[in-house]
């Protein structure tokens, strides 16, 4: 599904920001991305979002090296993955169900399934009553909600998701990352950026972390331990 | 059309106050190409008409002299030019009518009447005559002493050179009108995509292909440039009507009415839907582009 080899990273002539990283993630599978700020998670996860190009390496998504893609197949890779921002990136001007449906216009679905499929999502995270409302009227939290509904609304293979629930109460963050399971146990993989230890122990997925640019893989509770360890 | 006219529903680019004069801007080109438009038409016709007016008919001058018997020697070439073959008539021009004809630039035609004018013979030629008009010349010299042929030629060489130097100006109007345009609506656009770059990130991530997005800025530059265009190609019209009627009362024999034939109007009813599309291809070209320096 995803798979990096000695991949580097950097933006423009700056300092390499991802240094030789290498892992697989096999299809269906669901892991947490952690790591402290400024190690390189965003980065990453640009990598996998199709974002940016590695500037070294190998990166191969849906079984196809990526790196050295044209342009014009990005698009066809790009709807296979679906991609929660952390500052949400919603168009202010549209509506929560026209920024959820946008994946489908884009990709050309028929207008009269997209209404339907969009305000069933919308109602299953709690926002059935906000479908006409328009983000600068929603709250952090229910941004959110809105832009992982954009996220997952296309069915996608690959879900990376930064700090997904961040701005919402624990009750909603459980509730979402239900959402992410039950999308995994459908074959979706799932990455999920996030510094919320409760999450990571409560859900004890594998997780990686990222340190200085470099990717280090370990189990949830083994993760917890090694930084219970080094607070104190 | 739908395209055409439909809304850019994520960019929202009718918001952006950087575009929101372009249609007055398009419009002042449209006012200036359609007048350089009508311009070259009207020159064009007027050419064909000078042309046609010129080339069936010649003038023959018989000069004064003093103590000739002019009316005789006005009859007389009259009579042989009747006789050539290719020239459909040959009818003098009394006093009077010669008076007449420089009332305009001497004043009264009873006065004219007094000066030692030259007699004069209006020929009209038969359709595709083949006269070989310098003969002509010399043999009616030489039957009528101080008769002379005027195929008005040198006179219409100059106005048609005239005419075409117009014209030539015209088509550079044309021409720096359009790059004008296009320059304004590459700047428009550039503006546009710096603007929206926020939005146009993230159509790219969730899978927009760069043709989903130029089409957001073609359609709505184009509707702009169709908006501008309207009504400066409706002034235009009416500058110059306003221009054909003053000229029309100039009641001049040279500077004749401009008058547009069926080919410049449909000239001009061609121009907001060319500059639409001018506008559509330079917006999609410069976006497409610029999409392409973007992963």
């Amino acid at each position: 599904m995803v798979r990096f080899e000695n991949v580097g990273m950097r933006y423009g002539m700056g300092p390499e920001v991802l240094r030789d990283i290498s892992m697989h993630l096999k299809p269906g599978s669901f892991h947490f991305l952690t790591g402290p700020t400024g190690s390189g998670k965003s980065s990453l996860l640009k990598l996998l979002a199709l974002s940016h190009r590695p500037s070294r390496g190998l990166l191969t998504l849906f079984d196809q090296e990526v790196s050295t893609i044209k342009r014009a197949e990005l698009p066809t890779f790009r709807r296979k993955i679906g991609v929660v921002f952390q500052e949400f990136r919603l168009l202010d001007h549209l509506s929560a169900l026209d920024n959820v449906a946008l994946p489908l216009r884009i990709a050309g679905a028929d207008e009269s399934q997209i209404y339907k499929h969009v305000a069933e999502l919308l109602d299953w995270v709690g926002l059935g009553q906000q479908i006409d409302a328009k983000p600068p009227t929603l709250s952090g939290g229910e941004k959110q909600r809105v832009a992982i509904a954009r996220a997952v609304i296309n069915r996608p293979q690959l879900l990376i998701a930064d700090e997904p629930t961040g701005s919402m109460d624990s009750e909603m963050g459980l509730r979402l990352m239900h959402l992410f399971q039950e999308l995994n146990k459908i074959g979706t993989t799932v990455v999920i950026a996030t510094h919320d230890l409760s999450l990571i122990k409560r859900f004890s997925n594998p997780l990686m972390y990222l340190k200085d640019g470099t990717l280090f893989f370990s189990r949830s509770d083994e993760y917890l331990e090694q930084f219970q360890r080094s607070s104190l | 059309m739908i395209h055409l006219f439909g809304k850019s529903r994520e960019l929202q680019l009718e918001k952006d106050a950087s575009s929101r004069y372009l249609p007055v801007v398009i419009s002042s080109m449209i006012f200036l190409a359609a007048l350089a438009i009508g311009g070259l038409f009207s020159i064009h016709s007027a050419v064909q008409d000078w042309t046609r007016a010129v080339s069936g008919s010649l003038t023959v001058e018989i000069a004064f002299e003093e103590g000739a018997n002019l009316d005789k020697k006005v009859k007389i070439a009259a009579e042989y030019l009747r006789s050539l073959p290719g020239i459909e008539d040959a009818h003098p021009l009394d006093l009077d009518a010669a008076a007449s004809l420089l009332e305009p630039y001497l004043g009264r035609a009873d006065i004219i009447k007094d000066l030692p004018l030259p007699r004069l013979i209006d020929v009209t030629l038969s359709e595709g005559n083949s006269l070989d008009l310098m003969a002509v010349a010399k043999k009616l010299s030489d039957t009528v002493p101080g008769a002379r042929l005027n195929t008005h030629r040198p006179w219409l060489d100059k106005m048609i050179i005239l005419a075409r130097s117009v014209q030539l100006l015209a088509g550079a109007i044309m021409l720096i009108v359009s790059i004008a345009t296009v320059i304004i609506v590459i700047f428009a656009a550039r503006t546009g995509m710096v603007m929206h770059q926020d939005v146009i990130e993230v159509l790219h991530l969730i899978g927009a292909r760069d043709k989903y997005i130029a089409q957001q800025f073609q359609n709505y530059f184009a509707r702009l440039s169709l908006l501008g265009a309207l009504p400066g190609l409706i002034f235009a019209i009416v500058v110059m009507q306003i221009l054909s009627f003053l000229a029309d009362r100039l009641d001049s024999s040279l500077i004749s009415a401009p008058t547009l034939i069926l080919e410049a109007w449909i000239a001009l009813a061609m121009l907001p839907p060319l500059v639409a599309l001018l506008t559509m291809w330079t917006v999609r070209w410069i976006v497409m582009g610029s999409l392409k320096r973007m992963m």
